[in-house]
C-alpha cells in the first residue's frame, strides 16, 4: 500500500530493452526472411520495488549497467516500464546531463527560457526568477552572448542554475556534480543541501560514496538490475565496498591463478 | 503547467480517443514550449547562410520564375484568365509548405535525440514546431503572390478571406500526416528517404504545374481523394477566380483533414512510450 507521505513508488518493475538488429528495412526484411525475431530482449530492471518518502534523499548505487540510470529515466516518464507500475507526484526536475536542450545559436538568455519550458515552467515563472538564475550562474556579462561562445563551465552552470530554479518537488541527480569548477560544485552542493531541507525530495544516482555517505537517507544498492539490498549508508557502504573489493579480487584472482594451480 | 500533478506510468494496456483527448489537454499546457520550439527552429534555419531569411524569398520567386519559362513557354500549358506565373506560384506555395513540412516534421524527433532521452514533454510538439516553422516561408510567400498579382492587374479576389480558413483545414492534415511519419522514423531511418521519395511522386499527381480540367474525366478520382490537390483548387478559386470554395468540397476537406489528424496522433502517442529506447 501507498502510505501519504510517499512520492515516488515503483512496484514490481522490469524494464526490458528490445534491441532492434538494425535500422534499416532491408534488414528487417532480410529478418522476416530468415524466421528471425528482429528484437532482441535485455533485461536494464528486473521486479523492481521501492518507494521514496517525502523529503527524503535516496541514494542508488552499483556497478556500471546495473540499472541506476534506468530508473532515473522511468522515474522522469523518459521511458516506460515494461512490466510493473510507477507512481510519481510532484514536478520532477532532471538534473541528467546538463544543458541537453541548449540552442547553440541562442543566447543564454534564450536557451534560459527555453530550457525551462522543456522542464514545464511558463515564461511568467521564468522572468520572476530570472535575476537569481543568471545570478546562481554568474553568468551575468555573457547572458546576451550566443551559448556556442561558451567555455564548457559555463554551459554546466547555466544549465545547473535552470534546473535547480524550477522549484522541483522531486530532482534526479544523475553524476552531473563531477563536472564544473571546484567553487561552483561546492555552491551546488550547498543548494542541493537548502533543497533538502526545504523538504525537496531527492533521487542521487552517483559513484562517489563519499557524496552518498553525506546526503542519502536511504541507500539502494542495484546489481544486476535488481535491488540486492537496502538501507542507511552506514550500512550499505562498507557492504558495498566490501563486496565490490572482493569483486576485484576474484577478478585478479581470474586474471593471475595463485601459484601452483 | 505540471505543479502538482500525479502520474501513473506502467504497462498500458489499451490507448484510446478518451486518451488522445488528454494527450491534446497536456498539449494545450505545454504551447509556451511549442512557442519556444518554433522559434528555435526558426534561428536554426538560415542561421548559417549569407542570405539568411531572404532565402525565403529567394526560393519560390526562382522557381516560379524558371517553372513559368518551362511550364508556360515551352509546354505551354493554357490557364484561362489568369497569367500562368500566378496560378503556377498559388499552387506551389501551398505545395511547398506541405512537402517542407512532412519531411522537416519526419526528421525532427529523431533529431532531437539528446532532449527524447533526457526529459519529458509531449514528443508531439517536435513535429509540431518544425511544422510550424514552415508557416513563415508560406506566409513570406503569400505576400509576394499579393504583390505579383496586383503588379499584373489582378489583384486577389475579396473572397481571398477564405485563405485562413483553408490553410487551417491543410495545416491540421499535414500534422495528422507527419506525425506517425516522425515516430516511424525512430524505428527505420529510411522512413524520411521514403517519405522524400513519395513527396516527389505526390508533387507530379497533384494539379501544382497544370490545371485540374486538363486531367482526363477517367483519371478525376485521383485528384478527388488528393487532399493537397482538394487544398490547391480551393486556393485558386477563392484567391485567383472569385469564387468560395464550395461548401461540399469544404466539408470533405474538412472531414479528411479531422480524420488523419486523429489516427495520425493516435498512432504517434500509442509509439511515445518507445521513443527514448530507439533512438
Amino acid at each position: 500500500m501507498r502510505t501519504a507521505s510517499e512520492v515516488i513508488r515503483l512496484e514490481g518493475v522490469s524494464k526490458e530493452f528490445r534491441r532492434q538488429k538494425g535500422r534499416t528495412l532491408r534488414e528487417l526484411v532480410a529478418c522476416l526472411m530468415a524466421g528471425q525475431p528482429f528484437w532482441e530482449p535485455f533485461y536494464a530492471l528486473h521486479d523492481v520495488t521501492l518507494s521514496v518518502a517525502e523529503g527524503e534523499t535516496l541514494g542508488i548505487i552499483g556497478r556500471n549497467g546495473s540499472g541506476k540510470s534506468t530508473i532515473l529515466k522511468i522515474i522522469a516518464g523518459v521511458t516506460a516500464p515494461t512490466e510493473g507500475r510507477v507512481y510519481v507526484r510532484g514536478r520532477v526536475s532532471p538534473l541528467i546531463e546538463l544543458g541537453a536542450g541548449f540552442h547553440p545559436d541562442l543566447t543564454g538568455r534564450e536557451n534560459i527560457f527555453m530550457n525551462a519550458s522543456i522542464l514545464g515552467m511558463s515564461n511568467a515563472q521564468v522572468r520572476e526568477r530570472f535575476q537569481d538564475i543568471v545570478s546562481f550562474a554568474e553568468l551575468w556579462e555573457f547572458i546576451d552572448m550566443p551559448v556556442k561562445r561558451y567555455s564548457s563551465g559555463m554551459y554546466v552552470r547555466l544549465g545547473f542554475a535552470v534546473a535547480v530554479h524550477c522549484e522541483p518537488d522531486i530532482l534526479l541527480v544523475d553524476e552531473v556534480l563531477a563536472v564544473g569548477d571546484l567553487a561552483f560544485q561546492e555552491k551546488c552542493l550547498r543548494k542541493m543541501k537548502e533543497f533538502q531541507e526545504r523538504g525537496v525530495t531527492i533521487v542521487l544516482v552517483s559513484h562517489s560514496l563519499e557524496m552518498v555517505q553525506e546526503f542519502c537517507h536511504r541507500v539502494i544498492w542495484l546489481d544486476e538490475g535488481r535491488v540486492r539490498a537496502e538501507g542507511p549508508p552506514e550500512v550499505m557502504i562498507p557492504l558495498y565496498r566490501e563486496a565490490m573489493l572482493g569483486h576485484q579480487m576474484a577478478q585478479e584472482a581470474q586474471l593471475h591463478p595463485p601459484f601452483g594451480s | 503547467m505540471a505543479r502538482s500533478s500525479v502520474y501513473h506510468l506502467g504497462v498500458r494496456k489499451s490507448f484510446g480517443l478518451a486518451d488522445v483527448v488528454m494527450a491534446m489537454g497536456e498539449l494545450w499546457r505545454r504551447r509556451e514550449l511549442l512557442w519556444h520550439m518554433t522559434i528555435r527552429h526558426l534561428r536554426g534555419q538560415y542561421k548559417q547562410s549569407v542570405l539568411g531569411y531572404a532565402w525565403t524569398v529567394v526560393n519560390p520567386l526562382s522557381q516560379m520564375l524558371i517553372l513559368t519559362f518551362v511550364f508556360s513557354h515551352l509546354v505551354r500549358i493554357q490557364t484561362p484568365g489568369v497569367p500562368y506565373a500566378l496560378f503556377l506560384l498559388m499552387g506551389l506555395l501551398p505545395w511547398n509548405f506541405f512537402s517542407a513540412a512532412i519531411s522537416s516534421a519526419t526528421g525532427s524527433v529523431a533529431g532531437a535525440a539528446s532532449l527524447v532521452t533526457k526529459v519529458y514533454f509531449p514528443r508531439e510538439i517536435l513535429p509540431i514546431a518544425a511544422i510550424f516553422t514552415k508557416v513563415v516561408d508560406l506566409v513570406v510567400g503569400m505576400a509576394i503572390l499579393a504583390g505579383l498579382m496586383a503588379y499584373f492587374g489582378h489583384p486577389p479576389a475579396w473572397t481571398s478571406v477564405w485563405v485562413p480558413l483553408l490553410f487551417l483545414i491543410q495545416l491540421v492534415f499535414t500534422v495528422g500526416l507527419a506525425l506517425p511519419l516522425a515516430g516511424l522514423n525512430l524505428y527505420f531511418h529510411d522512413v524520411s528517404f521514403l517519405v522524400g521519395v513519395a513527396l516527389t511522386l505526390w508533387f507530379y499527381l497533384t494539379p501544382v504545374l497544370y490545371p485540374v480540367d486538363m486531367v482526363p474525366a477517367r483519371y478525376e478520382w485521383l485528384f478527388s481523394a488528393n487532399p493537397p490537390a482538394l487544398f490547391i483548387e480551393a486556393y485558386r478559386r477563392v484567391v485567383l477566380q472569385g469564387i468560395s470554395p464550395g461548401t461540399e468540397r469544404l466539408l470533405m476537406g474538412l472531414g479528411i483533414s479531422v480524420a488523419t489528424f486523429l489516427v495520425g496522433y493516435y498512432l504517434f502517442k500509442k509509439m511515445e512510450p518507445g521513443f527514448a529506447d530507439s533512438i
